[in-house]
């Protein structure tokens, strides 16, 4: 058994003080407003219509408590996912899992009997919004990712699948010959499962290996029981099914995304179930958004801005990806400049996925701090020197700035990109930098004339 | 098709709705029974959605 789970996680909030147990009875329309109006992580201990279920939510919707599925200072997030990123642990099968000791297959298939919340006021359904979805391809293997699910249908979801991706790839293949695709959905695994399953990685990298270094340990894997495919054993829940060949043609959404924004109606595939898997005792995951989505991406962007960096050989020293951003869309980061560094760095940054606007400043300034951060823009940059502009690249749909309804279904959206380096330029005395410091500052003390 | 179903349905057919606002309406009976008859209009293939994504029911 993993020392490392969902389960185990819980108590670490609550050793934390960060896990707040709700106890009287609610109903599951009430789950997610309740959830956002409390601080800390929380469980449903009493879920009206579905005796022996809870439901916990908000898991990691603060980076305190994200640092605390990591293990690390709340500023040492993105190095430490880096760092433990390149020391992948292969995944092991194992015979029997938790997440298999209740079995729902043919007939008995029924989505109803979970929990599903009432998530947000402009959702198209209820949803299932934190997944750890796996699927296979013939030529590049397995892959992992997150997708939100809307319920249809006892037996069917929607699935987002608008977004490039490994798995809209895989379906798009599978669909080009005319079948479905397979796919596992596990729900309730341990965070650092689902900063795995977001990273952008390259298509034949191993998200379950990354899972497993993030950890420490090895991720447990089980064969599914009707699917080719293994789903992690200490999972609460495991839908298994396939994707319909029908394209990019049901409607799902809008949902509350994790731009912050409600999202609208976009046109998918369709998840049909086979089997339902799940604990004796389950535990529904809702993936509390936007901020719970958002503190999991920004890891994962900071640690691929981290990597961007280095492979410019340029030395980073600090970096985040602005929560205002969603974690998502910015990235900030000081380096240690040489020459010419300042450009090959906002260069490198814009290059990381979706991300569309960058700052790179040096490492006099502290990125945490806005007043700083102005400061650095306002005297460091001109703007035909020091502004790059990059046009048509890859973006996402939920950013309404690029007018993806244009697009019709399944198209995907471009963006301009904007960097702005905001270290010191070539050719400018750093002498002009010096700030301003009181005369006396480090001798005279205000408390010997008190 | 259920009581339930029926009923949604019949409103569908005159206002387009959101889910929220058909979930709004029907807080008295049991989740698991209202996802249910959801899950029928879904199954009869009749959901339409308009701009807003409100959901309706052409009546033909």
């Amino acid at each position: 058994m993993s020392e490392k789970g969902f389960r185990s996680f819980l108590d670490d909030l609550e050793d934390a003080g960060q896990l707040k147990h709700i106890r009287k009875p609610v109903d599951c329309r009430q789950l997610s407003s309740l959830g956002d109006q409390v601080e800390e992580a929380t469980i449903f201990e009493d879920i009206i219509g579905y005796p022996g279920w809870r439901v916990a939510t908000a898991l990691v919707s603060t980076r305190k408590r994200l640092a605390i599925a990591m293990g690390c200072n709340e500023n040492r997030v993105a190095f430490e996912f880096e760092a433990k990123s390149t020391k992948p642990i292969e995944p092991i099968t194992v015979k029997s899992a938790a997440c298999q000791e209740v079995v729902m297959e043919g007939d008995d298939v029924d989505l109803t009997t979970i929990p599903l919340p009432m998530m947000h006021l402009f959702d198209g359904g209820p949803y299932i919004s934190g997944t750890f979805a796996i699927s296979k391809d013939p030529e590049h293997g397995s892959n992992v990712g997150c997708y939100r699910l809307m319920y249809r249908t006892p037996k069917e979801t929607g699935i987002d699948l608008v977004s490039p991706s490994d798995m809209r790839f895989y379906y798009q293949r599978a669909l080009d010959k005319g079948e479905p695709l397979p796919i596992a959905i596990a729900v309730g695994v341990h965070p650092l499962d689902m900063l795995a399953a977001s990273y952008k990685a390259p298509i034949d990298a191993d998200e379950l290996a990354l899972a497993g270094g993030l950890r420490g340990q090895a991720l447990e894997m089980v064969k599914c029981k009707t699917l080719d495919l293994e789903v992690p054993a200490d999972a609460e829940i495991v839908l298994e099914g396939e994707l319909l060949p029908i394209g990019w043609t049901a409607d799902e959404g809008p949902f509350g995304e994790f731009s912050q924004i409600s999202g609208d109606v976009k046109w998918n595939p369709i998840f049909r179930i086979k089997c339902i898997t799940h604990r004796r005792n389950p535990i529904f995951y809702m993936l509390q958004m936007p901020w719970e989505n958002d503190w999991l991406a920004a890891p994962v962007t900071e640690a691929a801005g981290l990597q961007a960096l280095r492979i410019a050989s340029v030395q980073p020293v600090d970096i985040r990806a602005p929560v205002g951003s969603c974690g998502y869309w910015s990235l900030i980061a000081s380096i240690k400049k040489r020459p010419g560094e300042g450009k090959n760095a906002v260069t490198a940054l814009l290059s990381v996925a979706e991300v569309k606007f960058v700052v790179v400043t040096d490492d006099d300034i502290d990125i945490y701090d806005p007043d700083e951060l102005d400061w650095a823009i306002a005297f460091r940059v001109q703007a035909d020197q020091d502004a790059i502009i990059l046009k048509g690249a890859r973006a996402k749909h939920i950013d309404p700035s690029v007018k993806s309804w244009l697009l019709g279904k399944g198209g995907l959206p471009t963006t301009a990109k904007l960097g702005i380096d905001a270290t010191i330029p070539e050719g400018v005395p750093k002498i002009l930098y010096r700030r301003i410091k009181s005369y006396g500052r480090d001798r005279f003390k205000v408390e010997d004339f008190e | 098709m259920s009581p339930l179903a029926q009923t949604i349905k019949s409103a569908l057919e005159v206002d387009a709705q959101q889910f929220h606002d058909v979930v709004d309406k029907h807080m008295n009976i049991p989740w698991q029974e209202f996802l249910r008859a959801w899950g029928e209009l879904r199954e009869a293939d009749i959901l339409k959605r308009d701009d807003a994504g409100a959901y309706f029911i052409e009546v033909k």
